[in-house]
């Protein structure tokens, strides 16, 4: 019984390493993208953050590929990953329910009582790019109407979807597949900072390969069709 | 062949011992205790403490109030259709939190069945915190519920009698004599609810969300400076396996200790 235990145990970690699948971590934003253009690697989507600490923590993988340079460039930096190359950029928007029940037609708007807004917590890449935006629009004092700070993009869309809360800040990317619950308002053009997606292959990887084939596959022509019909930019 | 048979029966206690608590011990090896508790002092898990004690506390006012009649109900009467509350009672323990969660928003949110209503009249429940004290009393009255329709189901019904028969009416019986022969059995209910309240996670970010001081409380902010600030993450953590621990000892020698005392 104990050996059958073990036999069992091992045979659920023989997914994990040693076979010749390609692993990619990735960005949950590009979940649609990466899977469209790899359907046979094994494909990890999670905050780039977290996936950053699976890298830390010796997570047997090879590419990754992040929403925002910082990780990237503090894996590099830390002799983790290879030199990362930018293959998409995103944009910031603000959704709001289809209903609009606040009525919010411009960040103005938020600064009426009673709104309720919710943004990205502080350390995640969506919560900094969305602090950056209303720093550079002179209207950090919105910030005074976030009922709840989220750990990654999915947790902002759901509450704007189910209608919890008036408005929040994501990713043009992230409206599409919500597009039936959540309309999304541009943000003016100063605004803006680009949302840069870099990619790099994970040291020490088995599949080197495999690694910068997928890399080239998505720096290439197919690549680019593909993330601009999801919505992001091409440099 | 006897003593192969006990030797493999150790190995195996031995292997599942270590499983369970080598995760609890490493928690506490990865930080020296000196950042651990450097780290509790910190803003963020001062508030996460705060909200969690405050809201807990509502949420067991609650649970304990409304939940001890209807155990007193449940234990020591039967009636039709008894058994189909039990059942409905418990299904909240087997729920999985994200289940809770969409529940709770479709019955309190915005846009819910009751939520709706009380929108209109100016009220809204959702991602405040309010909402948390509904997550945690969803998740942990049925842990109260259990206990205490044991406790006063095991109550000698005999003695129950025996007051009536001398004059009480049935809620100085229910006062002074059901309520004092359960107490061991609603204390460690109690203590289990408040256990379960305390680590509720899944219910509680989907609709309470999470805001520091707020929103956000000790298994939130775990799952907040995960990316952040994994001292932080890690010594609330320590804390948490220390509450629990606490909780089981209690739950465990409670029991005797007020039988004592009311004997």
């Amino acid at each position: 019984m104990l050996a059958a235990a073990v036999g069992l145990l091992a045979a659920s970690c023989g997914g994990s390493s040693g076979d010749s699948k390609l692993t990619v971590l990735a960005a949950s934003s590009l979940t649609d993208v990466f899977g469209a253009l790899a359907p046979d690697a094994r494909l990890s989507f999670a905050g780039s953050d977290e996936l950053a600490t699976q890298i830390r923590e010796g997570a047997q993988v090879d590419v990754y590929a992040a929403a925002s340079p910082s990780y990237a460039d503090e894996l590099y930096a830390e002799g983790l990953i290879e030199r990362p190359r930018v293959f998409a950029t995103n944009r910031l928007v603000l959704v709001v329910p289809s209903d609009n029940p606040a009525g919010i037609e411009a960040i103005g708007d938020l600064h009426r009582p009673g709104v309720r807004l919710v943004v990205g917590a502080e350390g995640v890449p969506v919560g900094d790019y969305t602090r950056k935006a209303l720093e550079q629009l002179g209207q950090t004092d919105v910030l005074s109407r976030v009922v709840s700070e989220e750990d990654d993009v999915k947790g902002v869309v759901s509450k704007v979807a189910f209608g919890e809360a008036d408005a929040g800040f994501v990713y043009a990317t992230d409206v599409k597949p919500a597009a039936d619950d959540v309309r999304a308002i541009e943000l003016p053009r100063e605004a803006q900072t680009e949302v840069l997606y870099p990619i790099a292959v994970v040291v020490g990887t088995e599949h080197r390969e495999e690694a910068e084939r997928f890399i080239e596959l998505v720096l290439g022509e197919r690549g680019r069709a593909a993330l601009r019909k999801a919505g992001f930019g091409v440099p | 062949m006897r003593r192969a048979f006990d030797l493999l029966l150790v190995v195996a206690l031995a292997i599942l011992l270590g499983f369970l608590l080598l995760p609890l011990l490493a928690l506490f090896l990865r930080v020296s205790p000196g950042t651990l508790f450097a780290q509790l002092g910190s803003d963020v898990a001062l508030d996460a403490l705060w909200v969690t004690v405050k809201t807990g506390l509502i949420a067991h006012v609650l649970v304990v109030g409304l939940g001890t009649p209807a155990a007193y109900l449940l234990g020591t009467r039967q009636f039709r259709g008894r058994s189909l509350v039990l059942t409905a009672i418990e299904l909240p323990l087997v729920l999985p939190p994200a289940v809770a969660g969409i529940a709770l928003i479709a019955a309190f949110g915005r846009r819910g069945l009751l939520g709706g209503k009380l929108e209109a009249a100016g009220i809204t429940i959702s991602l405040t915190q309010a909402a948390v004290v509904l997550a945690v009393a969803f998740v942990a009255s049925p842990f109260y519920l259990r206990q205490a329709i044991e406790a006063f189901a095991s109550v000698d019904r005999a003695l129950l009698d025996a007051s009536r028969t001398l004059g009480s009416g049935p809620f100085r019986t229910f006062r002074r004599v059901a309520l004092p022969l359960a107490a061991g059995g609603l204390g460690a209910g109690s203590v289990l609810a408040w256990a379960r309240g305390t680590g509720e996670f899944g219910a509680t970010i989907m609709f309470a969300g999470s805001l520091q001081g707020v929103t956000q409380t000790l298994p939130l902010a775990i799952y907040a400076q995960l990316d952040q600030d994994q001292t932080v993450a890690i010594a609330v953590g320590a804390l948490l396996v220390l509450v629990s621990l606490a909780v089981l000892v209690s739950v465990k020698f409670l029991p005797s200790w007020t039988r004592f005392s009311s004997a």
